[in-house]
């Protein structure tokens, strides 16, 4: 007899339809699976068979044949458990085929016939809905997870046996309903801008950064605040869009790091990875290629603490998806693309010791302060929008209560502001922020009048710009001009850009 | 010359006895013909060294070694020529020789020997450059050693102004050290020379940097230190400055500032203090000091800023100080300092050094 069941597996953040056929047929009895399978989809079959045991079913002394279709993708990942159980089922007469029309089966199988949770339900779910099923049959697990997807039936399962009774009665388990706690308060992030006092300029530099979805990078002694600060810029970070926190929930569903969740990802991510890791570990790879650190901050904020301690290779990985806002990574398997449009913000301290240029607390050599900026390329440097000092806090900004600076709250409602206005003025293309805004188009966006022009080309001689700070330089006066409410770009706000340009290796080595 | 310079390669005798030797022979050419008997009867020599004499002189390739050293387009100046800088010639340990690449200073040519830390803040390298310009432009010869730091901007600054320099190595002429000073390097050899008592090619060793130190103190008439810590190695100068009889000078700084701790030091011990750089050209010069400074002149200057251009201007100093200490001094807005700041940038009077770092630039 022959079966047929639908199930689904990742690629990359998203997911593809599998079929699993069954054949039960006359010959010498044995079990056999094909379809290009990785080595836990084989295990699967041991797996499968004391499963049905457990639950009351004894395989038929039969040639049994699975195939996985379509044959030339590989399938890995432990959900396929299930589907090749009720495909086994389903050509043995035990379980009604015409209900596992448009069923999509999703789980990994104990001995005993347990069902546990698999990553990635969320992206496969969203998947099934697509390809027209009408119904999906996941992990309990992961039940939550993927009601999070409108428009679709989800039956959540603890056992085959469960699986069973509803294919054959259409009825589902009944449990005790979790008492639904009450929507915990939204764990707002614990640091608050109120609690910095002094640090005027890094307060502002954060906010043009969040407004216009800038990079930040802060230069500073030890113990000035810049972590500090940094762990702030979540509590300012703006709500959103659904299909944002879709996208977002999908990378981390495939990660697994979704489970306990009652809802999509809802708060931008703040992303703050130690400085021992890998190149994988922030791309994003592995035989089978996870999202890595950069892609887990999706349109939230990658913080990257003590950045010249990272290994340099690391860094200058950073460089093609901080331009196209997404990363490739090509593998024997396939390629595998992962979206990674996040904000870096970045620490570190001007030399070894950290007091340069405070010449009477800093006692590092000229070449010692070159080689520790030498471990940043000036590529990346120059990828880098906005960067300031954050200078040591003085005692007197150290003892004032904190009530008295402004709050998250207030520096968030301008930022939501702000992006509300970058939002109406990219109304129809697919730009999102003023820093993303292409060379081609800054003269449409960013109209520069014709004092603006000459005071421009003084300061790219001055300053010996490259074309790339030049269009950040405009990019940036083009979120403070819109904080500023103002509609052209003048003057004082490309000052204020200039002063906040990137690190030039090059600018201060004419001056040491 | 091939006596010359066979002379000062001898290896095994000291530059004093070479000098000696030089006042009893009277050429090194009577020295490389001399017999055992004339080198004994002075009673200068030790018997090992006369051995050593006699036994280089045989050794030695006269004319091709002279030619070899000709090939490397350096020149060379001894104690037994006129050229040989008169200062000099008076130290007692003085080197016999000279290799260099450039012009030499000639006989009355004024030296003023500026020296301080590699590390050294923007204050002095703004005070290292004003000075080494102004004696520059007023023709003066600056001479130094060519290292990081206040070396450097001492050379920089003389060449600024239209001078002439002189760079002291301790490696030999042809080693550029440190590397980064290439372009400076080929600057002093157009406009001064660069010298040095090692022969070509010697690398520049630890050990033969405080011995180049009382070349440089030898040459100058006066020694100016800019900035240096407690214990500087540009005080190993002064103490050959000192024992040479020279006039020594210090910058003075902040009494906190550790940069300027050895400088402040100096001049309680009784060394020149200089107020301005035209007191002490006034100083050095020996006529009256009229009271005129250029770092107090633009004063009226700025009286040409606006207001609060002029609060911002005066909260700033000689030495870095960042956005945020202003902001909190001056009492303004971020936004309307962020950009008076600029406004003061463009127009010259401040310059950024490092990220959101200032000094005043007049």
């Amino acid at each position: 007899m022959y079966s047929l069941v639908h199930t689904a597996t990742i690629c990359g953040i998203d997911s593809m339809m599998i079929s699993v056929e069954a054949d039960i047929s006359n010959g010498m009895p044995m079990f056999s699976m094909v379809g290009f399978l990785a080595s836990e989809v084989k295990e699967s079959r041991d797996r499968v068979r004391t499963a049905l045991k457990n639950t009351g079913f004894e395989l038929p002394v039969k040639r049994i044949t699975v195939n996985f279709s379509p044959a030339n993708i590989r399938k890995s990942g432990a959900g396929f458990d299930l589907p090749v159980a009720i495909t086994i089922l389903a050509a043995m007469n035990e379980v009604s085929r015409e209900r596992l029309e448009q069923v999509m089966l999703v789980g990994e199988l104990s001995l005993e016939g347990k069902i546990f949770g698999v990553s990635g339900v969320l992206s496969m779910v969203l998947c099934a809905k697509e390809a027209g099923m009408r119904c999906c049959i996941v992990p309990r697990e992961n039940e939550r997870e993927a009601k999070l997807i409108p428009g679709i039936d989800i039956i959540g399962v603890t056992s085959l046996g469960e699986v069973i009774w509803f294919l054959n009665t259409g009825e589902k388990a009944i449990y005790e309903e979790e008492t639904p706690e009450e929507k915990k308060e939204q764990n707002l992030p614990c640091h608050n801008f109120s609690e910095i006092n002094g640090q005027q300029l890094l307060r502002r530099a954060c906010e043009v950064a969040i407004s216009g979805m800038h990079n930040l990078l802060m230069v500073g002694p030890p113990g000035a605040g810049k972590t500090m600060v940094a762990k702030c810029i979540p509590s300012i970070l703006p709500p959103m869009t659904l299909e944002e926190q879709i996208e977002l929930s999908k990378i981390y569903s495939v990660c697994g790091l979704f489970r306990e969740r009652e809802s999509l990802m809802e708060q931008r991510p703040f992303r703050n990875p130690h400085h021992t890791i890998s190149e994988q570990g922030l791309t994003g790879g592995g035989k089978e290629p996870k999202p890595g650190e950069i892609s887990l901050a999706h349109s939230g904020v990658l913080f990257l603490d003590e950045l010249t301690e990272f290994r340099k290779n690391t860094l200058e990985v950073l460089r093609q998806p901080m331009e196209d806002k997404e990363v490739t990574i090509a593998r024997v398997n396939g390629t595998y693309c992962f979206p990674a449009n996040f904000v870096l913000v970045a620490a570190m301290n001007p030399c070894n010791c950290g007091y340069y240029p405070d010449m009477s607390r800093c006692h590092c050599s000229q070449p010692s302060i070159q080689r520790h900026m030498d471990k940043l390329s000036q590529p990346l440097l120059d990828r880098i929008d906005l960067c300031v000092e954050v200078s040591a806090v003085g005692y007197d900004d150290l003892i004032r209560p904190g009530g008295a600076n402004e709050s998250s709250e207030e520096i968030r409602r301008r930022v939501i502001r702000m992006h509300q206005i970058q939002k109406e003025r990219f109304e129809g293309t697919d730009i999102l922020f003023n820093s993303r805004i292409p060379a081609r188009e800054l003269q449409r966006y960013c109209p520069l009048g014709e004092k603006e022009m000459a005071y421009m080309e003084a300061m790219y001689k001055k300053m010996d710009l490259t074309a790339r700070t030049y269009h950040k330089i405009v990019r940036v006066a083009r979120t403070i001009a819109d904080m500023d409410g103002a509609k052209n770009i003048s003057r004082k706000h490309l000052q204020e850009a200039i002063c906040y340009r990137g690190m030039d290796k090059r600018y201060w080595e004419n001056c040491l | 010359m091939m006596y010359q310079y066979w002379f000062l390669r001898l290896a095994g005798v000291g530059n004093a006895k070479k000098r000696s030797l030089i006042e009893a022979f009277g050429s090194s050419e009577a020295v490389y013909k001399a017999t055992r008997g004339d080198l004994r009867s002075y009673g200068l020599l030790e018997e090992g060294q006369i051995q050593r004499i006699l036994e280089q002189g045989k050794a030695w390739d006269l004319e091709g070694e002279y030619r070899k050293f000709c090939m490397t387009g350096q020149s060379l100046v001894t104690l037994e020529q006129k050229e040989y800088p008169s200062m000099l010639a008076k130290v007692f340990d003085a080197p016999y020789g000279l290799h260099f690449l450039g012009e030499l200073p000639p006989e009355n040519a004024n030296m003023v020997a500026i020296v301080g830390s590699r590390n050294c803040s923007a204050y002095g390298q703004k005070m290292a450059q004003d000075l080494a310009k102004e004696l520059g432009r007023r023709g003066y010869w600056v001479i130094s050693g060519m290292a990081r730091g206040i070396d450097a901007y001492a050379h920089q600054g003389c060449l600024d102004g239209g001078g002439k320099t002189v760079a002291v190595l301790g490696s030999g002429a042809d080693v550029c050290y440190p590397r980064s000073n290439q372009v400076l390097y080929g600057r002093i050899q157009e406009r001064g020379c660069v010298l040095s008592e090692y022969a070509a090619g010697t690398p520049p060793l630890a050990r033969q940097f405080p011995a180049r130190n009382r070349i440089i103190s030898g040459m100058a008439r006066w020694v100016v230190v800019v900035e240096a810590r407690e214990k500087s190695g540009s005080l190993i100068t002064i103490d050959y400055a000192l024992e040479q009889g020279k006039d020594v000078y210090a910058v003075p700084g902040r009494m906190t500032d550790p940069l300027s701790r050895g400088c402040n030091g100096l001049i309680a011990q009784g060394a020149g203090i200089i107020t301005s750089v035209e007191q002490f050209i006034s100083n050095i010069e020996e006529i009256e000091f009229l009271g005129i400074s250029s770092h107090l002149s633009c004063q009226e200057e700025i009286f040409l800023l606006e207001k609060e251009e002029l609060l911002v201007y005066s909260c700033f100093d000689f030495y870095p100080k960042n956005i945020d200490t202003v902001l909190v001094e001056s009492g303004l807005e971020l936004l309307t300092l962020l950009s008076i700041i600029m406004n003061l940038c463009d127009k010259g009077y401040l310059k950024e050094i490092f990220k959101n770092e200032y000094i005043k630039c007049k």
